[in-house]
């Protein structure tokens, strides 16, 4: 790995990409800091989830073995585009066989990814970001040597079970799910906008009259009951469910009974990954950010003559931004298109109520009134800090836009072989044919729902006496069955008490005397389980 | 930042250890279960799978698990769901030599095979044992020298520096001991036609590779017999490129190398291992005359001579006629192969001290 200053040319590239990013397009940087590796460190950095260091284990081991078999049999190119730790400072990478060319169109893509990590509602950026997770690494390897090596094994393999309920920005996320002592307290002194002077002196006795004509009066009683009761079970454990939750990892790295060791693991697991999860909701508009800034910036180097090799950015820069078919959406091509258009709609005006509002259909087809002071920019960075992928895409894709960007163009091959019906090509060649453009944008979103991942929830902390119950939200499809018991161990391992599974009308059960599966009468749905949390019931009894 | 470069080294050889692990348990299993299937008639590497190793999790039932590979002993392949390894032929050969090695090799002589012995014959700067004559003279040279032992002038010091001190070290000798050469005789009558003749192909083969690599290449002679109405010595290339071609007579074929022996080789010096491999369906008196053959020739002489019947049917006879003559026998051994993955059961009833 070297310094960006032991190559002086690129060096300098960086400044000017960085000087036509901050000064000539106002963009809000944070501090970039550029390495340059060779091939297998990037393949190495790459399995380490894009932090220099990672704790020694089988999983980085395998993919990392199997990756240069793929590279030195010339199966997978060791040529890599763009990687990126964003965080303030950032963390990019250049790889060394790169062109000039190539690497300044890296480092533009870059400053695109870190300015939508900067300003994104989801708050990607953080301080210190790959510092904290190499410190994390060193406590990781410090509690491996205190754990004894097979001791860790055994654990650091359980937690990757774990590794895909990561949800930090899900509805159902910790901070939406559990109440803990303090926020409690808040809840609790918070003023209720009732004066004080105002409010009955509090006494025990119920008086019957009162009760008799004004049935709706809180009763005191009962209210201090409750807040007990909730008190006391704040108090034994430390916190209430009052949702399902669904970053189920988060949950146990705050809540379960951890060695040092062991929650050194958890914490660096949950920190190194929980970043993927603001990636998968914000791939298209944040890859088509950097695509849009990329080319942007390039077009300034061109100009200045800083890099050359216009034709041959423009032949990468079109094979990157492929057009792909809806469900294997390329977010470059999608993204950057995306963010072309919204400009357009910017630059003629078309963002605008008296446009929303015309009712003529030529006028508004031959729409061109640019509101004046309008910063196309400005506005397109409030949509950045306002909206994710899904509410981009459901704001402003079409179906016209649908057309266009070829998402509903499948080739022949494939849509004979996914069965699509004749009622739902609208055309065909002896390529392509496309589908009605209609239902594919909600096909789009309902990805933002899923991820094509089954659903699991942790809904109860205390199930039979201290076992976690989590429950798969039924869609219609089946867990992998020979994945159940020994996912269910793994979890058993690190709440150290039974971990349930409520599936369909399944439940099963793993725990230190076994592992058990057993048919249920009453099936409960979902929304059931979320009602019964908020009124503060037991969302599940077994028979 | 601390790290100067980015490796995943240590991750790598920590699943590398795993698979190594596994793999020795896997060719554990085949050589247990004698399952030979995997390697081909050329000795060539050995081609293992094991099911692709994912961390388990909560996914859709008809979702696909993704493919992966590794590295273990050997290269690793690329079929999706399995790690594929290439093992070695020397290497599981290696494995298998240390659960067999040729019976009765007591006859001294100056063959090939080397007898493997250590004397402490060298002296180093390292070791444990220290040789405390020469460290003294090296000491009292060097002090000589430097003028710490100096009698006219009344300095009898012998300083021993570290550099002084000498080690015995232990030299590893090969004495050439034991003469071995192998008789392997194969039955190419109509009879073994197919499966049989394959069979016969690949246990002849295997205990021809396993007992080159045991050995050293070279150290053992062997040497190849066929028989049909004739029995006839042919080179190893012959023999396993050979079909078939009549009748089927075995007596010849144990009276020529009982021929060859005799006349060849000195048997006081010489170990001599003989294996037949046919399908035992003789006609005549044909048995009866090999069991007086091994009597009278071959069994005072021979160190081991097993008899294998391949997919034996109701006519094979040989072994019936053998085992009645030499039950509980230190040299004759019988066996039967019924399918190729019983290759390494039979190896060791033709290998093992005592009969099975």
């Amino acid at each position: 790995m070297l310094s960006l200053k032991s190559d002086p040319k690129l060096f300098e590239l960086a400044q000017r990409v960085a000087y036509f990013a901050k000064e000539k397009f106002s963009m809000t940087l944070p501090e970039m800091r550029f390495f340059i590796l060779n091939p297998m460190e990037f393949a190495a950095l790459l399995e380490k989830n894009v932090y220099p260091t990672s704790p020694i284990n089988i999983w980085e081991g395998k993919k990392i073995a199997n990756k240069k078999h793929r590279i030195e049999s010339g199966q997978e190119s060791a040529l890599y585009y763009e990687v990126v730790q964003t965080g303030n400072p950032s963390y990019a990478y250049l790889n060394e066989t790169n062109s000039a060319l190539t690497q300044a169109s890296v480092m533009a893509h870059v400053a695109g990814h870190c300015e939508f990590s900067e300003l994104n509602v989801l708050h990607d950026s953080d301080m210190n970001r790959t510092e904290y997770v190499m410190h994390l690494v060193r406590k990781v390897d410090l509690g491996r040597h205190q754990m004894c090596e097979r001791r860790y094994i055994d654990y650091w393999n359980a937690c990757e079970s774990a590794l895909p309920f990561i949800a930090p920005n899900s509805q159902y996320n910790l901070e939406n799910s559990i109440d803990r002592e303090s926020t409690i307290t808040a809840s609790t002194t918070a003023p209720s906008g009732t004066p004080e002077s105002n409010k009955r002196p509090f006494s025990l006795v119920d008086n019957t009259l009162d009760t008799l004509l004004k049935p709706s009066a809180a009763k005191p009683f009962v209210e201090m009951e409750k807040k007990r009761e909730r008190h006391e079970t704040l108090s034994r454990r430390g916190y209430s469910l009052r949702a399902p939750c669904q970053d189920i990892l988060g949950f146990l790295r705050q809540y379960a009974p951890t060695s040092q060791a062991e929650h050194a693991i958890l914490d660096y697991l949950y920190t190194a990954h929980m970043h993927q999860d603001f990636v998968v909701r914000t791939q298209i508009m944040n890859e088509g950010w950097a695509m849009y800034w990329e080319k942007k910036i390039m077009m300034e180097l061109f100009a200045e003559d800083a890099v050359r090799g216009a034709i041959d950015y423009a032949k990468v820069f079109s094979g990157v931004c492929y057009p792909r078919p809806y469900y294997q959406r390329n977010p470059y091509h999608l993204g950057y298109h995306m963010w072309l258009h919204i400009e357009e709609l910017y630059n003629e005006g078309k963002m605008s109520l008296d446009y929303y509002e015309e009712t003529d259909l030529n006028t508004k087809q031959e729409w061109k009134k640019p509101a004046e002071k309008l910063n196309p920019h400005a506005c397109m960075r409030h949509l950045v800090k306002s909206t994710t992928d899904y509410e981009f895409l459901r704001r402003f894709l079409t179906p016209e836009l649908v057309e266009k960007f070829h998402l509903n163009r499948i080739d022949q091959r494939t849509a004979q072989k996914l069965g699509i019906k004749n009622e739902d090509i609208i055309k065909a060649d002896r390529q392509w044919v496309w589908l009605r453009p209609e239902p594919i944008k909600n096909e789009m979103l309902g990805f933002f729902a899923h991820f094509y991942r089954p659903r699991i929830y942790l809904i109860d902390s205390d199930f039979m006496d201290g076992g976690l119950l989590l429950m798969h939200r039924d869609d219609g499809r089946n867990l992998r069955a020979e994945w159940i018991r020994p996912t269910l161990n793994n979890l058993n391992r690190i709440w150290k008490a039974p971990v349930y599974l409520l599936s369909k009308d399944k439940l099963y059960a793993a725990s230190a005397n076994g592992y058990k599966e057993s048919t249920i009468k009453g099936v409960v749905t979902f929304e059931e389980v979320a009602e019964r949390l908020s009124k503060q019931q037991k969302p599940f009894k077994a028979a | 930042m601390d790290a100067d470069r980015i490796t995943s080294d240590e991750s790598e050889g920590f699943f590398n250890d795993f698979i190594e692990e596994q793999l020795n348990d896997l060719v554990e299993d085949i050589i247990n279960e004698g399952d030979l299937d995997r390697t081909d008639a050329s000795g060539s590497d050995l081609i293992v799978e094991m099911d692709d190793i994912e961390p388990p999790t909560l996914v859709y039932g008809d979702q696909k698990s993704g493919g992966g590979t590794g590295q273990g002993g050997g290269e690793p392949g690329d079929e999706k769901g399995k790690l594929k390894f290439e093992i070695p032929f020397e290497r599981f050969m290696e494995l298998v030599a240390n659960k067999l090695r040729l019976p009765n090799l007591l006859k001294e002589g100056k063959g090939k095979i080397k007898e493997v012995s250590y004397h402490f014959k060298t002296f180093g700067p390292v070791g444990v044992l220290l040789d405390k004559k020469r460290t003294f003279k090296r000491a009292l040279r060097s002090s000589i020298s430097t003028g710490v032992y100096n009698p006219n002038e009344g300095r009898f010091d012998v300083e021993i520096r570290r550099k002084d001190r000498r080690y015995k070290v232990p030299q590893r000798e090969e004495t050439p001991k034991y003469k071995a050469v192998v008789f392997y005789m194969g039955d190419i009558s109509y009879s073994t036609f197919g499966e049989r003749l394959e069979l016969e192909k690949r246990l002849l083969n295997f205990t021809h590779h396993w007992l080159d690599f045991n050995y050293g290449k070279n150290n053992v002679e062997h040497r190849f017999f066929v028989h049909d109405v004739e029995a006839y010595e042919v080179t190893p290339e012959q023999f396993y490129q050979v079909s078939n071609i009549g009748g089927t007579r075995a007596s010849l074929v144990f009276d020529l190398i009982s021929n060859i022996a005799f006349n060849e080789y000195d048997p006081a010096t010489t170990n001599f291992y003989g294996f037949y491999v046919g399908d035992g369906e003789l006609f005549g008196n044909d048995a009866k005359e090999i069991v007086e053959i091994i009597k009278e020739q071959l069994h005072p002489m021979f160190n081991r001579l097993a008899l294998v019947e391949i997919q034996p049917s109701r006519m094979s006879c040989l072994n019936a006629e053998v085992t009645k003559a030499f039950a509980s026998d230190r040299v004759i051994r019988t066996c039967e192969l019924k399918g190729k993955k019983e290759i390494i059961k039979v190896i060791k009833q033709m290998f093992e001290a005592r009969h099975a």
